[in-house]
């Protein structure tokens, strides 16, 4: 990596994961209070969602590795166009923090929220966008502990940027995480995935799509029913990089290898037309309402009721399971009995003639 | 290279563009590039352009190759 | 169309198919084709229908992607042009291939003014909404895309817009073709022809391919359709006998779209075009005519045509040679190491339709193999 940043960074795939790479081993030493500085633990903290930390004792990871039950996430959001059917920049900023900690089994409470706002916003926008944001935490039940505004001069920020961090209780009794994934885990899709990302792309490229919205939602009341399942090894939501880059995630995080099935992965009509329209491929599109499990195979059909309860998870489905073959490779069986690889995507994806 | 889409025309405005619809999703088009088109044809979108009309229904060439290989896999099954 | 004649279950119908392709193969013997347009590439491997081929039949990738073939002093040209404070516009699959010094997404990085277009019309209104600027659209794209471009230049002709132009990169697939059957060593025994490519342009361009002994298939980009052109290319081999049938969902006219060609014979004259990677192809490209030479942006800003020296360049990219089937792209030195998604050397790794870009994106393992 050299030169300038390119948006190809900050789009979830390979690219992001080298500059995350780059920016942690500047932290090094400073990473790590001295009450977890264990070997396994570097690992988890660089993967996950959101970190649990005991601020009592100053220490973080999770509780086995001399953590807390605290968790923490942090997230910045310069969606654009901020508007989309389905949400806006408000509502996205709550859920996108909330569910990174709903995908560890970490109820999340509270809120802190940090406002970078471009000279000359209309204020009525600025609360139309809070108002949603307040909407999606009252539903979620967190609560907006501190936040902090600033005023940039004009070009210095488009329009509005908002920083969330979420902090809450982990409540399964078990960390979830990707070092527990196992030969044989059923992986459940919770919706069809790449909604939000079709959602925003039809804004930004002048399609109508009536019947897609984004499928920006608080994770939690669909998720926290899992918790009680033993089996439960990890959970991941498919935002940036889409369902294509988590799997690809796990693969390469466990000594395992990944096989989908094309026929099971759960399709959205508009979705699947929006990426025939512009070239994209579903997997790599983000969701912001769409998560991946891992579940021990015996556990996969209760996990599946359980979690088909939620209005936002009618259509979860088992799409695929951890196994030994072609290790940290992701492979999917596809409809007419072939076989691929799903890699990362590399960079922006970008609308495409051919 | 290439990707296209088939889309059906929903109203033509006087421009030479057109309202049309492909899997639920609604955008405008070009039809600079089709004789006559009229509002219901399905037309191959290419680059946000009607390439063709698709008014002459299904390939036979396709159609009898699969029913022969299919004609053929069922027979030998039966045998 | 997926399903629609596997209806008795897809794996089953494909699982027919490739028996029947076994059977042909036994008559023909060993056979490779070649697919000329990077749309069947990704498809051939995002559907899993390479997995799926028999022993004895090969798919070589070919030069089928317009944005692969853009030559590094082309690329130049427009990261010149923008950073002269011109607006470019341009399709999305341009903005990553590299030229000599960096892409157009470098160069908006550096805050030169590149706009993503999803089509050539879109050029208007951004003329229109920048009177006081010099907007260029990048005109890249076969005989399907050149058409647009045509059409959009009738409208600022008869609109009297001034401050639009085009660089104009469209080519022609036939002429490349024809040099393709002339590279001595070239295993192809048949082609598998672009779909949409065709809609357009029609089959006629293609009759000098049962000349050469070449078998020939017209197909859609669905695995049913293409799988359906791969079983009548072996047949054809096995037959010696060469005839083009299109394998498409929908049936559209052979002779192509005579209203479009006609708008391109009146926008476009034949040029000698530079292919990436294969050099100078006599009378592949296309470039604005008489009538239309003032919106031609290499004559308005007096930027040079032809080859720069970037041509010279030789960093190792065999790209000419995996274009014309010679080799794989593991056998290239650059391959998975100094040329890879994130950073191409060469145009068959920067578009995922690329040969090399497909080859490592979706089959990388079996490439790790025989590496």
């Amino acid at each position: 990596m050299s030169g300038a940043l390119s948006l190809g960074h900050g789009s979830g795939g390979r690219l992001t994961q080298q500059l995350t790479q780059r920016i942690l081993s500047r932290f090094g030493e400073a990473r790590f209070p001295s009450a977890s500085r264990r070997p396994d633990f570097q690992a988890d903290f660089q993967m996950e969602d959101c970190a649990f930390i005991d601020a009592g004792c100053g220490a973080c990871g999770s509780e086995d590795d001399g953590g807390g039950k605290t968790a923490v996430s942090i997230d910045g959001f310069t969606v654009f166009p901020h508007d989309f059917p389905g949400g806006d920049i408000g509502k996205l900023a709550v859920c996108g923090s909330a569910n990174d900690l709903a995908v560890r089994g970490a109820e999340p409470l509270f809120l802190a929220l940090s406002l970078i706002i471009e000279e000359g916003l209309d204020v009525a926008v600025l609360d139309r966008y809070m108002d949603s944001a307040a909407q999606a935490a009252g539903e979620g039940r967190v609560a907006l502990a501190a936040g902090d505004t600033k005023v940039v001069p004009r070009g210095a920020a488009d329009k509005l940027f908002i920083t969330t961090c979420a902090i809450g209780r982990r409540v399964s009794p078990h960390v979830l995480r990707t070092s527990n994934l196992r030969d044989g885990d059923a992986l459940i899709l919770s919706t069809a995935p790449g909604r939000h990302g079709a959602a925003l792309a039809a804004a930004r490229f002048g399609l109508d799509a009536p019947g897609l919205t984004s499928d920006c939602a608080l994770l939690w009341p669909a998720l926290s029913p899992l918790l009680r399942f033993s089996g439960l090894r990890c959970m991941r939501d498919c935002t940036r990089g889409g369902l294509g880059t988590v799997l690809c995630e796990w693969a390469e995080a466990s000594p395992l290898g990944i096989e989908v099935y094309e026929t099971s992965v759960p399709a959205d009509t508009e979705t699947a037309a929006v990426c025939d329209i512009l070239g994209f491929d579903p997997l790599y599109l983000a969701s912001e309402g769409c998560a991946l499990a891992a579940v021990a195979p015996e556990q996969a059909e209760e996990c599946l009721v359980a979690l088909r309860e939620s209005p936002l998870c009618r259509d979860a489905a088992v799409i695929g399971r951890m196994i030994s073959e072609h290790p940290r490779m992701v492979g999917m069986r596809t409809r007419i009995g072939g076989m691929r690889f799903v890699d990362m995507p590399a960079g922006e994806l970008l609308p495409r003639i051919c | 290279m290439c990707l296209a889409a088939p889309y059906t025309i929903k109203e033509i405005f006087p421009d030479g563009s057109a309202r049309a619809v492909s899997g639920g999703v609604e955008t405008d088009i070009r039809l600079d590039l089709v004789e006559s088109p009229a509002s219901g044809d399905t037309v191959l979108v290419h680059a946000g352009f009607a390439i063709q009309k698709l008014d002459r229904g299904e390939s036979e060439e396709l159609i009898a190759l699969w029913n022969e290989v299919s004609r053929a896999a069922a027979a030998a099954f039966r045998a | 169309m997926s399903g629609r004649f596997t209806s008795g279950g897809a794996e089953a119908a494909f699982e027919a198919m490739r028996r029947e392709l076994e059977e042909a193969l036994r008559l023909s013997g060993p056979l490779t084709f070649m697919e000329v347009c990077g749309t069947h590439t990704v498809s051939i491997f995002r559907s899993g229908l390479r997995s799926l081929l028999p022993r004895g039949l090969s798919l070589l990738s070919g030069p089928g992607c317009p944005v692969c073939v853009t030559d590094r002093s082309e690329i130049d040209r427009a990261i010149e042009l923008a950073e002269k404070g011109c607006l470019v516009l341009t399709y999305g699959d341009m903005m990553r291939v590299p030229g000599t010094s960096g892409s157009l997404l470098e160069a908006r990085g550096r805050g030169a003014d590149v706009e993503v277009a999803t089509s050539a019309i879109q050029a208007l209104p951004a003329a229109r909404e920048n009177p006081d600027r010099d907007v260029v659209f990048l005109a890249v794209g076969f005989e399907t895309t050149a058409p647009a471009t045509a059409a959009m230049l009738r409208q600022v002709r008869s609109g009297g817009i001034r401050n639009l132009s085009v660089l104009c990169l469209h080519k022609t697939v036939p002429p490349v073709m024809r040099v393709l059957c002339s590279v001595p060593g070239l295993k192809v025994d048949g082609f598998l022809l672009p779909g949409n490519v065709t809609v357009v342009a029609g089959e006629g361009g293609y009759a000098f391919l049962a000349e050469a002994g070449k078998a020939a298939a017209v197909a859609g980009f669905e695995p049913e359709e293409i799988m359906a052109a791969l079983v009548d290319l072996v047949r054809q081999a096995a037959a010696g006998s060469y005839r083009i049938r299109a394998y498409r969902t929908r049936d559209v006219p052979r002779e192509g779209n005579t209203t479009a060609l006609r708008l391109m014979a009146e926008v476009f004259e034949p040029c000698d075009a530079l292919w990436r990677g294969l050099g100078l192809i006599p009378g592949s490209g296309l470039r604005l005519g008489k009538d239309y030479a003032r919106f031609d942006a290499l004559g308005k800003f007096g930027l040079k045509s032809g080859a720069g020296p970037a041509e010279a360049r030789d960093d190792g990219c065999q790209c000419g040679k995996i274009l014309s089937g010679l080799l794989t792209p593991p056998e290239c030195g650059l391959y998975g190491r100094a040329c890879t998604p994130l950073n191409p050397a060469g145009p068959c790794m920067v578009s995922s339709e690329g040969t090399c870009g497909a080859w490592y994106r979706f089959n990388r393992q079996e490439a790790e193999r025989w590496q």
